[in-house]
């Protein structure tokens, strides 16, 4: 296993880690429903990517065209891509999570996705177009030689801490009394609600805080790919994300990580595996993954809804004792 | 405590609630009587703020809170329960409970980052509290059983219980003893004495009318979107349409 094919799989597994804990907080534990999710993650990448270049002016940068174009130094333009995630979850939250029931909700944010991926797709001068954006510069460019094998260790460990820190964010949100309201307001909203809690902004909230990590995964990826064009963000990535949380545990952080490296990463690797052996018509094996995807979706569904690793039972110390095997002690961790 | 002036509510041209007013007197238990669709639930949901009113106002202890949502009228003390059971089923007893009580610092997002440190003593008393209501109602032994696993019975109990935890002023309870079995009913109107005796007041719409016979006082009775009586069981009885219209058997 060469350096550069190790460092592609562990920085993938990273962001789709990163984007699994996102979406578990907002559909997982809350119920948003949010098939929009994958427009964060490409804010985020652009975010990061015009914070990072130089402007398209820049003799090796005139064959495209973007706004900004600041060249910022690492980790501004990773945390310049959380906050535009963040930023863009205020808008769309605040039109779809406002009024709509949930049904809807879920309709018009795969909507939202459809609509940003066709006006970025056309609208040139802003990111592009269809084309994207090339030559995005590593984080510390120009500060560390970033052809070498040290310079591919290096990303690991950032994208390590990032999936630490999210880790940390999640677990702790999960684990709290907010998280708890959160899955009070999954099962049923109108009870929430007449008990004094806002779903509004409860969803809200959750919302912003899935935005930001999203945003953070696409300016991970971005620095690490050094392209980003719409092709790369169509809304049937989110549904790999959403089949990876179903798969894993929804509502659990360690079921979303399992999901994570289950679904996009062990659905990567078999069908990079698979087009060595040239099966079938070029697009056979691609097709044959989406296919395994929704069998995927609909089979958890019907026969294990609660994923590999369900949601564990919260206990309390004190309690009388509980016969599952696995729970969760509130304070002192899972035994 | 509560004032109700004229409220209607209309669904797309069909009155479930056509011109209601009604006084709900503190440290009482005042039931809401009526045939099916009657607009019983309908109305029990524009006090709460579930749905909105179409016209006519509501007074809360002095306040107007006739366009306020559902959250804030439960947190000044107007709580309901519903007809169907709505317990939060993936979540435990204790934590049904838990979900409901106010003034704990963990439960926003800034508190919940802040960690198990600035949140645990708010969670320690009101799991103490939780507990306290659970020993009381009989239910501690369940504590950690998800209320989705509960008989109908103990789910209605938990949702009171839930209810009590925000230390409500005006208990809306919609139907609380339906779907119960008939050996838990006599326990739960027990469970509502105690409470009503504790100076709770209570807002009750029941089709089970010895049960509204031996709890209720006064009765509203509704039929047809409209109130058309008020006063004790008693002398409901003796009024012919009324007893026409829904007391008959």
């Amino acid at each position: 296993m060469n350096t550069y094919y190790a460092a592609n799989l562990l920085i993938f597994a990273g962001v789709d880690i990163i984007a699994c804990l996102a979406l578990n907080l907002q559909f997982g534990v809350s119920g948003v429903v949010n098939f929009s999710f994958i427009v964060f993650q490409a804010a985020g990448a652009y975010a990061a990517a015009v914070l990072s270049m130089p402007p398209d002016t820049a003799p090796d940068y005139s064959f495209q065209i973007y706004v900004g174009g600041y060249q910022l130094p690492f980790p501004l333009p990773w945390i310049g891509g959380a906050v535009v995630g963040a930023l863009l979850a205020l808008p769309i939250g605040l039109v779809v999570l406002r009024r709509l029931r949930a049904d809807y909700q879920a309709i018009a944010l795969l909507v939202t996705s459809i609509i940003a991926n066709t006006v970025i797709n056309n609208a040139r001068p802003l990111l592009n177009g269809a084309a994207g954006l090339a030559l995005v510069p590593q984080p510390l460019d120009g500060v560390v030689n970033t052809s070498t094998n040290s310079y591919q260790y290096l990303y690991i460990g950032l994208t390590a801490i990032c999936v630490a820190l999210v880790w940390f964010i999640a677990a702790r949100i999960v684990n709290s009394p907010y998280g708890r309201t959160l899955r009070a307001m999954r099962e049923n909203e109108v009870a929430a609600s007449a008990l004094g809690k806002n779903p509004t902004a409860l969803k809200m909230t959750i919302f912003v805080v899935g935005g930001a990590i999203a945003g953070l995964s696409g300016a991970i990826l971005v620095g690490f790919l050094q392209v980003w064009a719409p092709s790369t963000w169509l809304y049937p990535e989110t549904i790999i994300l959403f089949a990876a949380v179903i798969v894993g545990g929804r509502g659990n952080n360690v079921g979303a990580i399992l999901g994570a490296l289950l679904v996009p990463v062990g659905f990567e690797e078999v069908t990079r595996l698979l087009g060595r052996m040239n099966i079938g018509p070029p697009n056979l094996i691609p097709a044959l993954e989406w296919v395994c995807i929704g069998l995927l979706i609909l089979g958890f569904l019907w026969f294990r809804p609660r994923g590999v690793v369900p949601e564990q039972r919260r206990v309390f110390p004190g309690a009388p004792a509980v016969e599952e095997e696995t729970r969760w002690v509130v304070g002192k961790g899972a035994r | 405590m509560l004032s109700a002036r004229d409220i209607h509510r209309h669904f797309e041209g069909m009155h479930a609630v056509d011109g209601v007013s009604i006084e709900v007197m503190p440290g009482r238990i005042t039931g809401l009587i009526g045939p099916n669709g009657a607009g019983k639930s309908t109305f029990m949901a524009v006090l709460a703020g579930t749905l909105p009113a179409s016209s006519g106002s509501i007074v809360f202890q002095g306040e107007d809170i006739t366009r306020m949502p559902a959250y804030q009228r439960a947190r000044r003390g107007l709580v309901r329960t519903f007809q169907l059971p709505s317990e939060f089923g993936q979540l435990t007893v204790l934590e049904n409970l838990l979900v409901a009580a106010p003034d704990n610092r963990g439960e926003s997002l800034l508190g919940a980052l802040l960690g198990k440190r600035y949140w645990m003593p708010d969670e320690t008393r009101l799991v103490a509290q939780a507990r306290g209501l659970l020993e009381r109602f009989g239910l501690l032994p369940k504590e950690s059983d998800y209320a989705g696993m509960l008989s109908g019975g103990q789910k209605r109990l938990v949702e009171i219980m839930r209810a009590l935890m925000l230390r409500p002023r005006l208990l809306l309870l919609d139907e609380p003893m339906s779907g119960v079995h008939p050996s838990i009913v006599n326990e739960i109107a027990g469970y509502l004495e105690q409470l009503r005796d504790d100076g709770l007041t209570i807002l009750m719409v029941e089709h089970e009318l010895h049960i509204v016979d031996r709890l209720c006082d006064p009765v509203i009775v509704m039929a047809q979107g409209k109130v058309i009586g008020e006063g004790s069981m008693a002398a409901l009885r003796r009024q012919p349409e009324i007893v026409e219209a829904y007391l008959v058997g």
